[in-house]
């Protein structure tokens, strides 16, 4: 069953379409790429989807139920959560803190809260700095930070908004194993990447997006041997 | 369950020295009226709970859930007006009238909050603003309600009696003086349960970032009314306090911006969205306007005998320093918000990790 579905999502600011009639389902426990190039209208796609921007058109299903005009803490509740690619850590509060915040979707104990904040802390190795405040963080542990946070949310769908952007090669191949780690666990999520050889390696199937539409979907093997694709967004190299 | 093992924990996160430091100062505050008997000294001590309750009930919403709001004398004239007005004109006792105060307040703050909270940053500034200067409008302007500019004059407090036994008759000013104690350490109480509970989570968040919380499932309407709805009780608890102890109130006093900037000076003074804060705010702010107003500085000087009573610098300041106490009062706001932008209790922690740093 697709655990996420759009059908026709459009988005207009003002005449500009940055979402033109896209579709495309996601099935459960699998990991979506979302590539394109820039402006072409993948983290306007995630604000549709998580409702920070309501969708101009078309309708979304999350668990085969309509979510389309739903606000973000809702949406969260149901079970998705996104993370930003320019990184929203609560900068005066402590990592530890930071996770909890996350984990009291689910709970209303300090207590048990802190108990799940600690365990993604350990997931993504970020436990050693637990009583640090957030605000001293170098970039990759604040991406770590922000994966630490949404999986406290005890999440069925993540939604990844470059979370490699701006890492070094050490780092992104840890973010990678995480993301593996991630789909072990049963966790669908949906991953947006300027990293081709990550993407093409995590990625079960890609959905390109071009100028707002739809350009292509299909296994990363279809994706860079599609002439289309290429000419808009991959380039020569990757064919 | 969890109730209790919360509790707990936050129990044993106290620091036995901390405890014994505030079981001492609170005994010594219990014991003040009983060992000083100025009624001038009693005033002050007074001034400075109610601005305590000023600053923490502010708190709440500005220092902890980040919503700037400059209309605060919305909620505390509101308990001021519902409480001397009930008393004066209904001859309810103000034991009652201060808890209709309270949910006035809280009805008021519900519906300001469902208007103002969807603007961010300066926006709500300037909407909460509007929303107090709309009321104080409106209070001057009813003049059949609220006897408009000429404000209420409380005429006879009813004794505070259980049956027929009367506990206090406020004559003097130690009943003010625990009343106002007790209600500065119930919010006191209160923001520490909040700090350390599911929604003081939830408020810090919010402050932090909204979009973010609000992507972690925070509602933040809910979460934002809410915070604004248990700060506005406590103004209002507090306008309720200083109409009855005044004995009098107008618009122009109690539901003035000034009224909301002196609100949002304490904790900015004393430090925002930290439980001491207030309490440091007030205990500068309110012996410093005292002293200003009093000419305590140039009776001072008189009396180091730097200056001559006599001399011409002696008379200009004994003639003048006291008219000008607003303006010294504002420079030295200024000067505190520019070189301790985090207040003088944020001052003091830097300065204290600084000489750790050096030391170590």
């Amino acid at each position: 069953m697709a655990i996420l579905e759009l059908r026709h999502v459009s988005k207009f600011f003002g005449g500009l379409a940055a979402n033109s009639d896209v579709s495309f389902a996601l099935e459960e426990g699998m990991i979506k790429g979302l590539i394109g190039p820039n402006g072409a209208g993948k983290t306007t796609l995630f604000n549709c989807i998580t409702g920070y921007y309501p969708t101009s058109r078309g309708e979304i299903f999350f668990k085969g139920n309509p979510i389309t005009g739903l606000q973000p803490d809702r949406v969260c509740r149901l079970g998705m959560v996104r993370t930003w690619q320019k990184v929203r850590p609560l900068v005066k509060m402590s990592v530890l803190d930071n996770v909890m915040v996350g984990a009291l979707c689910r709970t209303n104990s300090l207590s048990a809260a802190r108990e799940i904040a600690m365990e993604q802390l350990r997931v993504v190795g970020l436990d050693p700095k637990s009583g640090f405040i957030a605000e001293g963080l170098p970039i990759g542990e604040r991406k770590k930070l922000e994966m630490a946070r949404v999986l406290a949310t005890k999440p069925e769908l993540l939604l990844l908004d470059e979370v490699m952007g701006g890492l070094n090669p050490a780092e992104s191949e840890e973010i990678i194993q995480l993301i593996l780690d991630i789909k072990q666990r049963g966790i669908t999520q949906m991953v947006i990447e300027h990293d081709m050889k990550a993407i093409m390696r995590i990625s079960d199937r890609i959905v390109v997006l071009n100028s707002g539409e739809k350009l292509a979907e299909g296994t990363p093997a279809e994706i860079v041997s599609n002439q289309e694709v290429v000419d808009a967004y991959l380039g020569e190299s990757h064919a | 369950m969890s109730m209790i093992s919360e509790a707990l924990v936050i129990l044993r996160s106290i620091k036995p020295a901390g405890l014994l430091v505030f079981l001492a100062v609170l005994i010594s505050l219990a014991a003040f009226p009983l060992v000083v008997e100025s009624p001038y000294a009693h005033h002050i001590m007074i001034l400075i709970f109610l601005s305590v309750i000023m600053g923490q009930s502010w708190n709440i919403l500005g220092g902890y859930t980040g919503q700037y709001s400059v209309g605060h004398a919305a909620y505390f004239g509101t308990g001021a007006y519902t409480t001397m007005m009930l008393m004066q004109y209904q001859q309810v006792p103000p034991w009652f009238g201060m808890f209709a105060g309270a949910a006035t307040a809280i009805a008021m703050a519900l519906i300001i909050g469902s208007i103002c909270f969807r603007l961010r940053g300066p926006y709500f500034v300037l909407a909460s603003i509007a929303a107090a200067e709309i009321l104080r409008l409106s209070a001057l302007n009813t003049k059949e309600l609220t006897n408009g500019a000429e404000g209420i004059l409380a005429t006879d407090i009813p004794p505070l009696k259980i049956g027929s036994l009367v506990v206090t008759d406020f004559l003097t000013k130690v009943p003010f003086y625990y009343t106002a104690l007790v209600f500065a350490l119930l919010i006191i109480a209160v923001t520490c349960i909040v700090q350390h509970s599911k929604l003081g989570f939830y408020f810090q968040a919010i402050r932090e970032d909204q979009d973010a919380a609000h992507s972690l499932g925070i509602n933040l309407n809910l979460h934002k009314n809410l915070s604004l709805a248990i700060s506005a009780a406590f103004t209002s608890l507090a306008g309720s306090f200083y109409a009855v102890y005044i004995g009098f109130i107008d618009p122009t006093t109690v539901l003035s911006m000034d009224m909301s900037v002196q609100i949002v000076l304490i904790c900015i003074i004393g430090g925002i969205g930290t439980i001491m804060g207030p309490v440091v705010g007030s205990l500068v702010l309110v012996p410093l306007s005292e002293a200003l107003r009093s000419n305590l500085i140039t009776q001072g000087l008189i009396s180091a005998g730097l200056v001559s009573e006599e001399s011409p610098v002696g008379a200009f300041l004994k003639e003048n320093l006291a008219h000008a106490h607003v303006l010294i009062y504002g420079i030295l706001v200024v000067v505190v918000i520019l070189y301790m932008p985090e207040g003088v209790l944020g001052f003091v922690r830097n300065m204290v990790r600084a000489r750790e740093r050096s030391n170590s």
